[in-house]
């Protein structure tokens, strides 16, 4: 794998590594009428990946889309890389640095995946050839990609149109890359290989959180994790110690 | 032969037009989902400032689209942000109510300050003359600058940031936003290019063919048309309807008279509708 660290900006909290680069406290956010997180807190510590994991309806994807910027918190607050982020919407938030890869990809139909993968770089105000240069880097690491660039997006198989999605996600140069899902779906060697993919991009510095509905999936991943059930935190710590405990056991990993 | 060149001749001239009419109309519903009830006042308000500029203060209508393009884009992308983003996403009788409510204050705004008496630039440039066949002057400038403003907007779509961030909306908003594309924004703007699409067109029509306010429903039904005979979403089958609407209206007028020719065009639009609801090159995305 070419040159990693060119496309990931320095963590910008390096220096301090004590302090987390995603704060959450009291947060609450919801649809209409309908709250669904009720006081989440949440620390989320720069260049580790963290998993969100939680069954079905715990509200999981809605903290994901209050951090990126697509749900409006109604109450608390979001600290990113130090700066008070509450209530900044979906263009903010990724100016900031935090990008969002959304649960079924959501991958532009009708484009090819080339056109998919600059609209993430949408925002970005560098040069063609830096552009050029960090698709380059997304067609390294996922080939399968270079090799279709000119074909509809929506026709890959669907752990390509994931690597495609996380590619899109990248290109935004982000600090803080959200996954929704990643395994949603797909064949267990494609989960794999993404899995393989998700370490890459994090070894290179690139903080990951990860939402998975699989927590074996999600635990082997990441080194810390957050159980989230209906709209709150009900237990977090690494991912070691909550693969012990019993109630997670019983729970999320059918023991 | 010769009658029947020109009978096509005068048909592309006029479909020309008629695809600059539609392409703008169909950009809308197609990416907004907004019925536009506006553009038949859109394309008339064109005409009418190309023909006092050209009337009072000589200004040439080819020079003038320009400006009138200009000033209906800004129309365009302040009706859209200041009024229409409001409902933008409301079930599309909303947006449609919305629209005719718009398109009632500026019929009758155009009535009290130009007054409906149909009004037409006389240009006299001369006919390009082949064997029998005349093409004037004005009517090939005209279509010609209408094609080029297509083919301007197709590559725009196709090729540009914003064409790029027009399509992306269209396919999915929320992903959309997530690359950090500011939805209302492209809202706005898209509305704004339909809008100046529609006022360039009237001021090419104005060339051609007498303005008055009382064209403006008629000129909205020709939009609608052209959509559905083209096809809905996407900028050749905009073109392709208009060139079809174009020949059928200039056949149908030579062979039965021009009362016949709006007559025709809907039939068609009726038969396609239930032989071939998607159009001739209908698309489900804008491109």
């Amino acid at each position: 794998m070419s040159d990693l660290s060119a496309i990931v900006s320095p963590p910008a909290a390096a220096a301090q590594p004590k302090r987390p680069l995603l704060q959450i406290q009291g947060l609450e956010a919801g649809y209409g009428d309908v709250q669904v997180l009720w006081g989440v807190d949440l620390e989320i510590p720069n260049g580790e990946i963290t998993c969100i994991v939680g069954s079905n309806g715990a509200g999981k994807s809605t903290l994901l889309r209050t951090i990126s910027g697509m749900v409006r918190a109604s109450a608390g607050s979001i600290h990113f890389a130090g700066q008070d982020m509450t209530g900044a919407g979906p263009d903010r938030m990724l100016g900031a640095g935090i990008a969002h890869v959304p649960e079924g990809r959501r991958l532009f139909r009708g484009m090819s995946i080339r056109d998919n993968l600059l609209l993430g770089a949408y925002m970005r105000h560098d040069s063609r050839a830096d552009i050029e240069r960090d698709l380059e880097f997304v067609y390294g690491m996922f080939p399968i990609l270079k090799q279709r660039e000119k074909q509809d997006a929506t026709t890959l198989s669907g752990g390509e149109q994931q690597m495609c999605a996380i590619g899109r996600g990248i290109m935004s140069r982000p600090q803080l890359l959200l996954v929704d899902e990643l395994s949603l779906g797909l064949a267990p060697r494609a989960v794999e290989l993404l899995g393989e993919a998700l370490l890459e991009i994090n070894r290179s510095g690139l903080t990951i959180v990860l939402v998975e509905q699989d927590v074996l999936t999600a635990f082997d991943l990441a080194s810390r994790a957050y159980v989230i059930e209906t709209g709150k935190v009900s237990l977090s710590g690494s991912t070691a110690e909550l693969a012990a405990d019993p109630r997670v056991r019983r729970a999320y990993m059918g023991m | 032969m010769e009658t029947y060149i020109q009978i096509i001749a005068n048909g592309l001239m006029l479909g020309a037009l008629y695809a600059c009419i539609a392409v703008g109309f169909s950009l809308v519903w197609g990416v907004l989902n907004v019925i536009n009830m506006l553009h038949g006042s859109f394309i008339v308000l064109g005409g009418y400032l190309a023909f006092f500029a050209w009337a009072q203060l000589g200004v040439s209508p080819f020079v003038m689209l320009f400006v009138v393009a200009a000033a209906l884009f800004l129309l365009g992308f302040l009706i859209q942000y200041g009024a229409i983003n409001r409902v933008v996403s409301k079930p599309v009788l909303l947006t449609l109510t919305l629209t005719f409510g718009l398109d009632l204050i500026l019929y009758n705004f155009m009535n009290v300050v130009f007054e409906a008496t149909p009004r037409r630039i006389t240009l006299d440039l001369g006919s390009l003359g082949i064997g029998e066949v005349m093409l004037p002057y004005d009517r090939l400038l005209a279509m010609l600058l209408a094609l080029a403003m297509t083919g301007i907007l197709y590559w725009v779509l196709r090729s540009s940031r914003i064409g790029r961030a027009i399509v992306a909306v269209r396919m999915d908003r929320d992903a959309a936003a997530l690359m950090g594309i500011r939805v209302n924004k492209v809202y706005a703007i898209t509305f704004g290019i339909s809008a100046m699409m529609a006022g360039a067109c009237g001021a090419l029509m104005a060339v051609v063919y007498p303005i008055t306010t009382n064209t403006t429903g008629l000129l909205l039904g020709k939009a609608f048309t052209i959509c559905v005979i083209g096809g809905l979403g996407s900028v050749p089958g905009a073109l392709v309807g208009g060139l079809a609407l174009g020949l059928i209206e200039s056949f149908a007028g030579t062979w039965l008279g021009a009362q016949y020719a709006i007559l025709i065009g809907s039939l068609l639009m009726l038969t396609l509708l239930m032989v071939r609801p998607t159009g001739l090159i209908g698309k489900r995305g804008y491109e």
